[in-house]
């Protein structure tokens, strides 16, 4: 896998390299918190305080660049060697300022604009949340980092990866319906979330209507009534405890799975692994296709 | 006006009180009828005593049956078992320390119950392992509680009082410091600590039932000492009222209810702190009515307060019941202040 991914990436940084188009700066752009930032010069030490920025930072040959990276940041193996700069919610300031970055990549959320802002860091909030986003914030991390042509690489691999798999699901006959379960509140994904594109595209039908919203807190009989073919997320014995599950269809025919830890943390992260994160969704969804 | 309205309840009195609460009794199957009917499938009365019939009758469930009998009926029994038991322990706290802003979670209990469940929650144990943690926790939060506060044989309600916020503030800084080494089931932690009744089956509500019965009926035994304690301790103890011993029964007894109710639904808030206040309200302060009263009041007000949280977007229990109960309680005390 990891090498025809290695080998996918040198042709297409090939035969995309030589039609390089360099970024000018100082770049100016609006980022995801509304501000208006400057990039002065391209950057050389970054910190990533995002895992899905991280991975694809390092998909776009822009690895060597990081020189930190946040607690949840574990791929690929590259960058679990950096130092750690906390997590979202306690994210460890004073070792940020401390590795001299040049830019520091945040999401919207944990309000670390602010403090690094006053330290004079240049501070860029990155956070692809929707499935269209996960492509065009890989372009606008490369326009800043000086990798727009490898960012365009990146994201044709990704789209003919997805094409890929798409094929396959597209025609199956028989697509079953799906709930798919994010946590055990129990919390489901809308068919219009990044992860519930993935599951559409796998060719299941979520039980979850658009209306409900992205990632809707669901009421524990509305699945018993929707009555899904399959579950996901939830192992069959916890699933076989809850009151009134044992009438459902997915229970009864033995399609419960929950999901290796490996294929949750690529659904969980809207970046370059996800072509393989849907092959995944899809091989549990339909494993028939994949024989 | 409480002169006003003594001399009101002295004349009417008579029959005001079993009409109050044949209203409440009224209140309470209402919320059980409408709780079973209604939900994401609203189901006719009479597909729901159908179901009701073939669950009891162990005959096979058909169409809407197990969402009713499997689903529903559970959920709202539950409802009903946690809203009387955290009522009936406000109660009770507010009486033994005579303090109107205590609740059933003054000596720690949600604190530790919410570190218990957290413990489970961010180490991944099986779901069924929750409630077991959490209610450990949740008990020994108020024996810490307890032996803090204790002079020789003696808990001086003050004492009790400063030593629940000690425990409470010290476990839920362990709380948070866990959910932080968690994040990706802070979201579970925090549903938790807002209280949820979702995938309340029936073995859930057998295991809450005797914390609940235990509990709160010893609570309701203690209703006339707790009147007597109303008229200052001195004056308790010299009518042979054993003051000690009634606080730390009380302490007990609502501690046992409390930790079994909120090691199953989380921690529900403002039920048990404005429910008894509300019966106050409408019938006097004694404790023999206030008691049984606030446990009919509670349970039909947390499985109307369920029924929202199921049929809105306010999705949780515990959200519906602050959010509705605030405003309704100060519109009830304003009333009452101004006639």
């Amino acid at each position: 896998m990891n090498r025809t991914f290695l080998i996918a990436a040198l042709t297409g940084f090939l035969t995309l390299g030589g039609a390089s188009a360099a970024t000018t700066y100082p770049l100016t752009l609006k980022d995801d918190l509304g501000r208006t930032v400057t990039v002065k010069a391209e950057p050389r030490r970054i910190v990533s305080m995002l895992p899905s920025t991280s991975e694809t930072l390092c998909a776009i040959a822009a690895c060597e660049k990081l020189v930190g990276v946040d607690a949840y940041s574990d791929y690929p193996q590259a960058v679990t060697k950096l130092p750690k700069m906390g997590g979202l919610y306690d994210p460890n300031i004073e070792a940020i300022i401390a590795q001299k970055p040049d830019l520091v990549l945040v999401s919207q959320y944990g309000k670390l604009e602010g403090p690094l802002t006053q330290a004079g860091i240049t501070v860029v909030a990155v956070n692809p949340e929707t499935y269209d986003e996960v492509f065009s914030k890989t372009l606008t991390l490369g326009r800043i980092v000086n990798r727009e042509a490898q960012a365009r690489g990146l994201v044709t691999r990704m789209k003919s990866d997805i094409a890929r798999v798409e094929i396959l699901t597209k025609n199956v006959v028989r697509k079953p319906t799906a709930y798919l379960e994010i946590d055990p509140t129990p919390y489901s994904v809308g068919p219009n979330s990044f992860m519930g594109v993935l599951l559409t595209k796998a060719g299941a039908r979520n039980i979850i209507p658009a209306s409900m919203g992205d990632f809707p807190k669901v009421d524990p009989e509305f699945i018993v009534k929707a009555n899904p073919q399959l579950i996901l997320g939830v192992d069959a014995r916890t699933a076989g405890a809850r009151p009134g599950w044992n009438s459902i269809s997915a229970l009864k025919t033995g399609r419960v799975v929950s999901i290796p830890d490996e294929l949750n943390t690529m659904l969980g992260r809207p970046g370059p692994r996800l072509p393989q994160a849907l092959r995944g969704l899809a091989k549990i969804v339909h494993p028939e296709l994949f024989k | 006006m409480e002169a006003a309205a003594s001399d009101r309840r002295g004349a009417a009195g008579a029959l005001a009180l079993p009409l109050k609460t044949a209203g409440l009794v009224l209140l309470l199957i209402s919320a059980v009828v409408l709780g079973t009917g209604l939900g994401s499938v609203n189901v006719p009365p009479g597909e729901v005593l159908g179901a009701l019939w073939r669950g009891l009758t162990g005959q096979a469930l058909a169409g809407n049956d197990v969402i009713v009998w499997q689903i529903r009926l559970p959920r709202v029994v539950m409802g009903v078992l946690v809203g009387a038991s955290l009522s009936v322990c406000g109660g009770a706290f507010q009486g033994v320390f005579r303090n109107p802003l205590a609740d059933p979670y003054l000596l720690g209990v949600a604190s530790g119950s919410a570190l218990g469940a957290t413990i489970a929650i961010v180490a991944g144990w099986p779901r069924t392992l929750i409630p077991v943690t959490a209610l450990l926790l949740a008990l020994a939060a108020v024996t810490c509680t307890l032996a803090l506060a204790r002079e020789g044989r003696r808990f001086p309600p003050n004492r009790l009082i400063l030593a629940g916020v000690v425990v409470g503030s010290v476990l839920s800084a362990a709380t948070t410091a866990l959910i932080l080494r968690g994040e990706d089931r802070a979201r579970q932690v925090l549903a938790y600590t807002l209280g949820d009744l979702g995938f309340s089956g029936w073995p859930d509500v057998l295991t809450v039932l005797p914390y609940a019965a235990l509990g709160g009926g010893a609570l309701l035994l203690l209703a006339r000492a707790l009147d007597t304690l109303q008229l200052g301790e001195l004056t308790a103890r010299s009518l042979g009222v054993p003051v000690e011993r009634l606080r730390l029964i009380t302490v007990v007894a609502a501690s046992v209810a409390t930790a079994g109710a909120v090691a199953y639904v989380g921690v529900i808030g403002f039920v048990g702190l404005i429910v008894p206040h509300v019966v106050r309200l409408m019938f006097g302060p004694g404790h023999r009515t206030l008691l049984p009263l606030s446990a009919l009041l509670g349970g039909a007000l947390l499985v109307y307060a369920d029924l929202l949280a199921r049929t809105t977007p306010l999705s949780q229990v515990g959200i519906v019941t602050t959010l509705l109960g605030g405003p309704f309680f100060l519109w009830l005390l304003r009333r009452q202040s101004s006639e």
